[in-house]
């Protein structure tokens, strides 16, 4: 999923203080489970904005708010609330946000989270970044996401950095190749990786902005 | 040929001397140095932005050598540039007249003083080897003609410290294969380490300068502990050194890595020594001196 946090307020006030009406919109997918664009978010920050004297003209749980046409349908029915409002509040990622910028040019809409990664989620809102969408996938190769995983993204095995398995970047961590090593290992798959080189990696499939059609 | 290839290849003992071009435009102090250090070693290798800090670049401090004499080694690493830009460099640094290269991923920017910059890291230390040998047969990474050839001594790094060891291994084989013609190790402090790592690339035909760096202050062994990726300082040489009034560290350094070379020298364990002085030429110039005294 997506992974979202919800920015420091402080630095929200800068965008919205002109502003004395809003819309509110959430997103029942990612940022749900991220507890950044779900019903008790929305409410949180409604209760924020009407601390300040700000009136919230309506509010709206995107089903899928990536997308863009069945967003459009659940928006036509908000249709007044959002007209009464000066401006758009979305609590969702950055790609939801900019579903609705798509229909209301003239509306300044305001994104209430960062976007940090796709992650893995470990413990409830503990999320983990295991896959960058590089649009080229090693794993068959590798087993974990080197890629990734690795702060140098090293294909053909760890660096010299790492002291006792701890990767030189965070020591808090295990060394991405060092985990990658012992899976060829236990495949019993050293020998045949080292026959071959791997790379250089074709960094253009994940050059942005990128565009895919299943037709 | 570079004399740094021939004296290797000739099975000379080669001494190579680190030096880390200034932070800033002031290049009067290395060019000082370079002139005392050029009358007792054979090449002197300048770092790219070490630690990820940034400094004048490695290709120019290559170039200044050589118009002084001094046969330079240029460290390239992969971090801040992609691999366009590092042909160009190549490109760039054998139209100058350099020869003798030693390439490395390099250390991360979350350790160094541009903690926010990007990454670069568009290949590995790997495939820059198999980069060095395709310019140095006339084609580009994509294995594309140039104008011409390259004539390169490619050089790449080991760490015989690394636990665990074996990836490490495997990934000096692999730039063995891609081409590399020599290897400098990271600094050693356990001649155990270096030994158990010459027994494996003795397997192989290759040529190995070990890296000795000089313990100069109590501080610095403990930045080197704690800030230098891939060097874990066995306890006991902590402990020895923490035992010393600060005033004597300097010297137990210099007598320290004097024992290291001379245990390489007696058991024939490489073919050189790469000093990592931190850019103090007196220190080097100390240790040549006492290695001179007691071989």
């Amino acid at each position: 999923m997506i992974i979202t946090k919800k920015k420091n307020l402080k630095d929200i006030e800068s965008f919205i203080k002109e502003f004395n009406s809003f819309f509110l919109i959430g997103c029942s997918e990612c940022a749900t489970l991220c507890g950044t664009g779900d019903e008790d978010a929305i409410l949180s920050f409604k209760e924020w904005l009407e601390n300040q004297n700000k009136k919230v003209t309506g509010l709206m749980i995107a089903k899928t708010g990536c997308q863009i046409l069945s967003t459009k349908r659940q928006l036509n029915e908000h249709k007044e609330a959002i007209d009464e409002a000066q401006c758009i509040v979305v609590l969702s990622c950055g790609a939801g946000t900019q579903t609705i910028t798509e229909f209301f040019k003239e509306k300044p809409i305001i994104p209430l989270n960062d976007t940090l990664f796709i992650g893995n989620m470990r413990r409830l809102r503990e999320f983990e970044e295991k896959c960058r969408a590089c649009g080229e996938c090693f794993l068959a190769i590798t087993g974990i996401c080197v890629v990734t995983l690795c702060p140098k993204s090293m294909l053909n095995g760890p660096c010299g950095g790492y002291k006792e398995g701890r990767c030189e970047v965070n020591p808090l961590r295990k060394c991405a190749w060092t985990i990658a090593y012992e899976i060829l290992e236990k495949r019993e798959f050293v020998e045949r990786f080292y026959e071959d080189i791997l790379g250089p990696k074709d960094w253009s499939k994940s050059n942005s902005p990128r565009e895919f059609k299943e037709r | 040929m570079s004399n740094l290839k021939k004296k290797l290849m000739n099975g000379d003992f080669v001494i190579t001397v680190e030096v880390t071009p200034p932070r800033g435009p002031n290049i009067t102090e290395m060019v000082n140095k370079l002139e005392e250090l050029k009358k007792v070693v054979d090449a002197v290798n300048f770092t790219d932005n070490p630690s990820a800090k940034m400094r004048l670049c490695s290709m120019a401090a290559c170039k200044i050598s050589l118009d002084l004499d001094f046969e330079p080694v240029l460290q390239m690493t992969c971090r801040d540039r992609n691999r366009i830009g590092i042909q160009s460099d190549l490109l760039g640094a054998h139209a100058l007249g350099i020869r003798n290269i030693l390439v490395m991923t390099g250390d991360h920017p979350a350790l160094g003083d541009h903690k926010e910059a990007k990454p670069v890291y568009d290949i590995d230390s790997s495939i820059l080897v198999k980069l060095v040998n395709n310019l140095n047969n006339g084609l580009d990474i994509n294995g594309n003609k140039l104008n011409g050839k390259t004539e390169f001594f490619c050089g790449a790094v080991v760490n015989p410290n690394a636990e665990p060891i074996l990836p490490q291994l495997k990934r000096f084989e692999q730039k063995l294969k891609m081409g590399a013609e020599f290897f400098q190790t990271q600094m050693i402090f356990e001649i155990e380490k270096l030994e158990r790592f010459i027994d494996y690339s003795k397997k192989f035909n290759t040529k190995v300068i070990a890296g000795i760096v000089m313990i100069r202050t109590k501080k610095m062994l403990h930045y080197i502990a704690s800030k230098v990726p891939g060097v874990l300082i066995p306890k006991w040489l902590i402990d020895e050194v923490e035992k010393l009034k600060d005033e004597d560290v300097e010297k137990f350094g210099i007598d320290f890595a004097c024992s290291i070379i001379l245990s390489i020298i007696e058991k024939r364990l490489c073919d050189g020594i790469h000093i990592m002085a931190f850019s103090k030429v007196q220190e080097v110039k100390n240790l040549l001196n006492l290695i001179k005294i007691k071989t």
